[in-house]
């Protein structure tokens, strides 16, 4: 049975943390995310967990890779200054693979920019959130809907991929409220992926020594399986190395354990895309105002479709090239300077001066009129 | 049919509520329901907007359109004044009168009508916090909503403890809706 809720996006993101075994909350208040912590303190004495508030987000996301080290699933959450302080310890958590579930409720930026409007500013700091090379993955809810889904989903990615995962909603999906129709929570509970652990003798443990595209397999700390944990270069036992080979090897794997698996992570949605005539390229709460443009303008004669990366990284490239390869007049719109757009250009192969674009840096919601009166510019 | 309402005020006053009664009664109903607001990062003293849109069919922009609001409640001058041009021509204004000033022209663009939201909540139902429900009711009356689905979803969004008073200050909110109609109409 699916369960109907009339909910906020925040809400719903919580509910789904609990619903998918996260038992571990460490974070630090910040507009406009607060209410998924508020919630989690709610919810997560409930069901046996721990909710805890730091003195700062650097603390916030110390205490959550402390837990999930410990073999629990845990949680942080923000929006992005908050990113920008827990920045060094996200990197802790690619480098030592660490999963965790990382939430960030976007709001206008750059510094503390525009607390209480939305936002997609954020997309290139989830891609780059730190120093060095790694893969991030990363998902972007577009409906109230998938702030339950794909929050779930990030803590199935995070444990089977031994990293962190970026949810990322904004200010308008956080705190909108609406029905929203979620999947049976025994449906939710079937799916859930658990990382691996190690059943061998604890002597012969190598959590780092795995295949060349597989994550490591990084036992609960206090049950008799010993490894050490670093953001250092790592050997096979987790202890510091500055070996030539095993340097790259660790470096290419924290690649290789992700864009291998490429399958089990890429997400997208397209909608009335088969007899279009123009694309438009949208994702967050801005597809919402695609979606209200695109039906309004086929009313009126108008075929215009939708495609919305749902994993924003790794991107879905070899999709993004399909389809922007079939269309000549294309529309790339998001709440910020273009961060996507560049990604959408790189992946198309095709130059900027191909695609129609309509960014919005102000805190301001893109409408679906604002979208209209663009599409309607490119069919003149 | 899509209803488009939007409730304004000053940060701290607490419209959110109202808004989110709507929405859930909808949905209770089989329709659809959805509200949004929007604030400044002042704590309090800043214009706030609080858009709930009512439909049958799905929603997905969550805001209302400006042009296109059928009704506003508005109990602070500086928010009436920066979004009462999103009501459209003929549409609804419910004005607290100590606290907004229309001007003429306003009122040969759109039905004003004045109602003492703050006023009722503080003196006739005794604490100020029930505004958000007596503007719930007004809202319900002026826009031909089922009166029973709403009441009944106040009850059970409000907290239990609270339920009496906004029982109160829903029917006095009613009422209140009932006499400017009878006065004004």
């Amino acid at each position: 049975m699916a369960r109907e809720l009339v909910s906020t996006g925040n809400q719903l993101a919580a509910l789904a943390a609990i619903d998918a075994g996260c038992r571990f909350f460490g974070g630090y208040p910040i507009t406009p995310s607060s209410e998924i912590a508020h919630e989690m303190s709610k919810l997560l004495p409930k069901v046996g967990g721990v909710f805890i508030q730091m003195e700062d987000e650097i603390a916030g996301i110390s205490v959550a890779l402390g837990a999930s080290m410990s073999g629990v699933k845990a949680m942080t959450n923000t929006s992005g200054p908050g990113i920008s302080l827990k920045s060094e310890q996200i990197g802790l958590a690619f480098m030592a693979e660490i999963p965790l579930v990382i939430t960030n409720v976007m709001r206008g930026g750059p510094s503390t920019g525009l607390p209480t409007r939305p936002a997609q500013g954020d997309i290139l700091q989830a891609m780059a959130p730190t120093h060095g090379d790694f893969q991030s993955i990363t998902l972007c809810a577009g409906s109230l809907e998938e702030c339950y889904t794909e929050t779930v989903r990030a803590f199935n990615l995070a444990e089977r991929f031994m990293t962190p995962v970026f949810v990322l909603l904004d200010e308008t999906l956080g705190h909108m409220v609406g029905k929203a129709v979620l999947p049976d929570k025994e449906e939710v509970e079937k799916n859930i992926i658990n990382r691996r652990v190690y059943e061998g003798d604890p002597l012969t443990y190598e959590p780092y020594n795995v295949g060349k595209d597989e994550p490591a397999i990084l036992n609960p700390f206090f049950k008799g399986y010993r490894y050490h944990i670093t953001g250092l270069h790592h050997g096979p036992t987790g202890f510091p190395t500055e070996d030539a080979k095993m340097c790259q090897e660790l470096i290419d794997r924290l690649f290789n354990k992700i864009l291998a698996h490429k399958d089990e992570i890429e997400s997208y949605e397209e909608f009335m895309l088969d007899d279009a005539d123009i694309l438009i390229i949208a994702y967050g709460s801005v597809s919402l105002a695609a979606k209200e443009a695109i039906k309004q303008l086929r009313k009126e004669g108008v075929k215009v479709g939708l495609f919305r990366p749902i994993t924003l990284w790794p991107s879905p490239e070899e999709k993004i090239n399909e389809i922007c390869n079939k269309f000549d007049k294309i529309l790339v719109t998001e709440m910020n300077k273009g961060q996507y757009f560049k990604e959408i250009q790189r992946a198309s192969g095709k130059k900027a001066s191909e695609f129609e674009t309509l960014f919005k840096a102000n805190g301001r919601p893109i409408s679906p009129a604002e979208i209209k009166a663009k599409i309607k510019e490119m069919v003149k | 049919m899509r209803k488009q309402l939007r409730f304004t005020g000053v940060g701290g006053q607490g419209v959110l509520l109202a808004g989110e009664i709507l929405a859930r009664a909808y949905v209770r109903a089989g329709k659809y329901g959805v509200q949004v607001g929007t604030y400044t990062s002042q704590v309090r003293g800043g214009p706030t907007k609080v858009d709930i849109i009512l439909d049958d069919e799905p929603i997905l922009y969550p805001y209302a359109v400006d042009g296109e609001i059928d009704f506003m409640l508005s109990v602070a001058d500086k928010s009436y004044q920066l979004f009462k041009d999103g009501v459209k021509e003929g549409g609804i204004i419910v004005y607290e009168p100590n606290l907004v000033y229309p001007t003429e022209d306003d009122k040969a663009k759109w039905k004003m009508f004045p109602i003492e939201v703050i006023t009722i909540a503080k003196e006739k139902v005794g604490n100020v916090i029930t505004q958000s429900v007596v503007a719930l009711a007004i809202a319900t009356r002026m826009n031909n909503i089922d009166k029973d689905l709403v009441y009944q979803t106040m009850i059970e969004t409000v907290p239990s403890k609270a339920v009496d008073i906004n029982k109160k200050a829903f029917e006095l909110g009613y009422e209140a809706a009932e006499e400017v109609l009878a006065k004004y109409s």
